[in-house]
């Protein structure tokens, strides 16, 4: 996250991270097509080989809120998802404010999705992070394709894991926009949280969401977006409080829970 | 060793708030865009930066800016103008008018990149296409004959205000465009350097860590073969001709001996016999560890491994008053393992049970099979649970006893090779301290894992997890 105090401007960094082929670039392309013209930027491809993401690709959103309030900038970039361009995701990764995982439905794809987020867990080591320190979204993406991870299958890690999980089609646009506001939401609640926004540049937590999805052009209601999470609603409490201890029985919540790693699997 | 900074640069990051003109579009090729909207509309127009410097002026000029000139109040009236209009702000509405007082207008427009403004356009002078008289501000500069301006004025371009508009639309998209492109090429160079960077660092700093764990191997290799050797040779020969010499004292070939003679080398032989059996047991640890221990891998029933384990300890159990059963789920499938090393981990991991559990203890091992939904004790870290977990279900063996228990802290630690809870405990219970290290690079040289969980409400369970055979695929 930056703050431009003086231009009154905040930007903030979300980052789709995932397997190759999860659908990293069309929920970027979804995304832009369904905001609105006078929000979004050009979506930005940098260099692609035979129609693959080399660098990354970037999709800015943009708004004001309110006459004279500050202005919200939101820029959204995508990883390559390829295993040979590491120190790209890497990069990519750096001041990254919040992660949307893409990952396939597929079942043959369940080794690659491990793969991906065990990528992400030490591309975040390495800049000095751990999973606790980033909002994370979990997408399973591809649902209408065949042989794929049932979604009561799906439901039950959900209640598991610690991130809230969303279904989509991005090919279709659906669950894109669901998976964006959800991270938008845990993003905004850590950065509120961390950083006061709302007394330092005047944007309370309350009034963010809406503003983004009226200004974004979005006609579902926020609400029935963010209700689709799978595990635990989105709009629970807890999301909202800084890192602190663990909440007993509470099952995991992203950001929330300091107990000490005690090691890894060997 | 030299290793690079990591890459200060992030893309989506700071460089984006900072985007100026002058830097995405050259100036050469911004003139040349200039010059083509010029040539196309005969309406002189001037680029300028966010920080008000000239990019690219294309105006020539005009006959009766020159003749106003002429005169010492218009040369004074022109410069004022001039350098209002290029002060002038584009406004809220990003787009303003500024009148001359010789009936012409300059219009000023901001341009905008990703809705930061970058500078300004200045379109002008034009005269508006609704002017038909010269304006008395123009005929009350000293010196200028009406007529004269009149000519002069019909010479200067004409255009209607809307088409002063679309003309900087036009221009303004036509920039975007050229800006969009110069942001890429720009990130892309950017990109280009910090992967290089970055990539040569992350070798570098493997390179150092590859070198230091080599130095490190090669050194623990020597010491390791120094060890293999004086344990196999050093010590087993000696010995093998202790245990020989006593087991032939005791049988009386050197002659009788007394009740006391007789027990006491008894109790030499049977130390040598342990010693033999540890001495075994570490040359087990290092095939396991080097990777030379061979295991052959077969289908078999759970219940038969746990079977022949029990009859193995049970003699020793019986010594102790402790009782063993079982408690195997008739729906436990197959595993495919090596018999003889899974065995191995059995009867380690019931010894250990026996040595820690007191009289009139109970010590089962418990089988059934386990879904996908399980977490290994051993990580608490649920992140991410929903992608790890893997597609294979897995048999679960639990070997359960009522002993001493191991406090949560020192679960993790019991499967360090020579590992005791506490060092007392090895006069109390004897051991090694080897048969759950074995016990671990057994369960994972079969590809399974082991860990240590509480026994409600007194003891230890060790869970052993190991992948099924004979299970229907997924999605069937």
């Amino acid at each position: 996250m930056q703050i431009n105090f003086a231009a009154k401007e905040l930007t903030i960094k979300l980052v789709y991270y995932g397997p190759a082929l999860s659908g990293k670039t069309t929920n970027l392309k979804s995304l832009h097509a369904l905001t609105s013209k006078e929000a979004r930027g050009r979506l930005m491809t940098l260099e692609t080989k035979d129609d693959r993401t080399l660098f990354f690709d970037m999709l800015p959103l943009a708004f004001k809120a309110k006459d004279g309030g500050a202005s919200l900038r939101i820029k959204v970039l995508t990883v390559p998802g390829q295993v040979v361009h590491g120190s790209t995701r890497r990069l990519v990764l750096q001041g990254a404010d919040g992660i949307l995982f893409v990952a396939d439905s597929q079942v043959s794809e369940t080794e690659n999705n491990a793969a991906s987020f065990l990528d992400l867990r030490s591309n975040l080591k390495e800049l000095g992070l751990t999973m606790r320190d980033m909002p994370t979204v979990i997408q399973f993406n591809k649902r209408d394709l065949p042989n794929i991870r049932s979604q009561e299958e799906i439901e039950g890690m959900a209640k598991k894991g610690r991130e809230p999980i969303f279904l989509a089609r991005a090919v279709d646009g659906d669950g894109v926009l669901e998976s964006f506001f959800g991270l938008l939401k845990i993003t905004w609640s850590r950065l509120e949280a961390e950083n006061q926004l709302e007394r330092t540049l005047g944007l309370s937590a309350a009034e963010v969401l809406p503003l983004a999805h009226e200004k974004l052009g979005v006609e579902k209601p926020l609400s029935e977006l963010l209700s689709k999470s799978l595990g635990f609603a989105i709009s629970d409490p807890r999301f909202d409080a800084p890192r602190g201890p663990r909440v007993p029985g509470a099952g995991g919540i992203p950001g929330v829970g300091s107990a000490p790693r005690t090691g890894g699997k060997p | 060793m030299n290793t690079p900074q990591r890459q200060s640069w992030r893309p989506g990051g700071e460089e984006l708030s900072d985007v100026k003109l002058e830097d995405l579009v050259s100036r050469e090729g911004l003139l040349e865009l200039v010059e083509s909207v010029v040539d196309l509309f005969g309406i002189p127009i001037r680029v300028y930066s966010a920080s008000n410097g000239l990019l690219a002026d294309a105006a020539h000029d005009q006959e009766v800016c020159n003749y106003v000139n002429t005169f010492g109040s218009g040369r004074t009236l022109c410069g004022t103008t001039v350098s209002a209009a290029k002060s002038a702000s584009p406004g809220e509405t990003g787009s303003a008018l500024h009148a001359c007082f010789t009936g012409n207008s300059y219009r000023i427009v901001a341009l905008e990149y990703e809705t930061r403004n970058v500078g300004r356009l200045i379109i002008g002078p034009y005269l508006p296409a609704a002017t038909v008289e010269v304006p008395l501000t123009l005929t009350a500069v000293e010196g200028v004959e009406p007529e004269k301006a009149r000519v002069y004025l019909a010479r200067m371009p004409r255009a209607k205000e809307d088409t002063i508009q679309r003309i900087a639309d036009h221009f303004k998209r036509a920039l975007d465009l050229i800006m969009f492109a110069g942001h890429k090429t720009f990130l892309t160079s950017q990109m280009h350097l910090a992967a290089v960077t970055e990539s040569f660092r992350e070798m570098q700093e493997k390179n150092r860590r590859l070198e230091e764990a080599n130095t490190r191997l090669r050194e623990l290799d020597r010491l390791k073969s120094n060890f293999l050797a004086t344990v196999s040779h050093e010590l087993r020969t000696p010995l093998t001709s202790i245990i020989g010499y006593s087991e032939m004292l005791s049988e009386g070939l050197a002659g009788d001996m007394n009740q006391e003679q007789r027990e006491f080398v008894l109790t030499i032989r049977e130390k040598g016999e342990q010693l033999l059996g540890l001495i075994s047991g570490l040359l087990d640890l290092s095939k396991l560890e080097s990777g030379t221990l061979s295991v052959k891998r077969k289908v078999v029933s759970v219940r038969s491994i746990a079977d022949t384990a029990l009859s193995t300890v049970a003699p020793n159990a019986k010594k102790k008053g402790v009782n063993l059963a079982t408690n195997i789920a008739s729906s436990v499938v197959d595993i495919t393992v090596d018999p003889d090393r899974f065995r191995q981990v059995f009867i380690n991991l019931l010894d250990n049970a026996i040595k820690f559990t007191p009289e009139n203890g109970t010590i089962t091992i418990v089988a059934k099979n386990i879904g996908m939904m399980e977490s290994d004790g051993e990580d608490d870290d649920q992140d991410g649970f929903s992608l790890l977990t893997p597609v294979d279900p897995r048999i679960e063996i639990r070997i359960l006893d009522t002993g001493i228990g191991i406090p949560q802290n020192e679960r993790a630690k019991v499967f360090d090779a020579f590992y005791q809870v506490d060092s007392s405990s090895t006069r109390e219970f004897g051991g090694t301290g080897l048969g759950l290290s074995i016990v671990k690079r057994l369960v994972e040289a079969h590809g399974g894992t082991v860990h240590v969980e509480g026994n409600e409400p007194q003891g230890t369970a060790f869970v052993v997890r190991i992948p099924a055979s004979g299970m229907p695929p997924r999605g069937t």
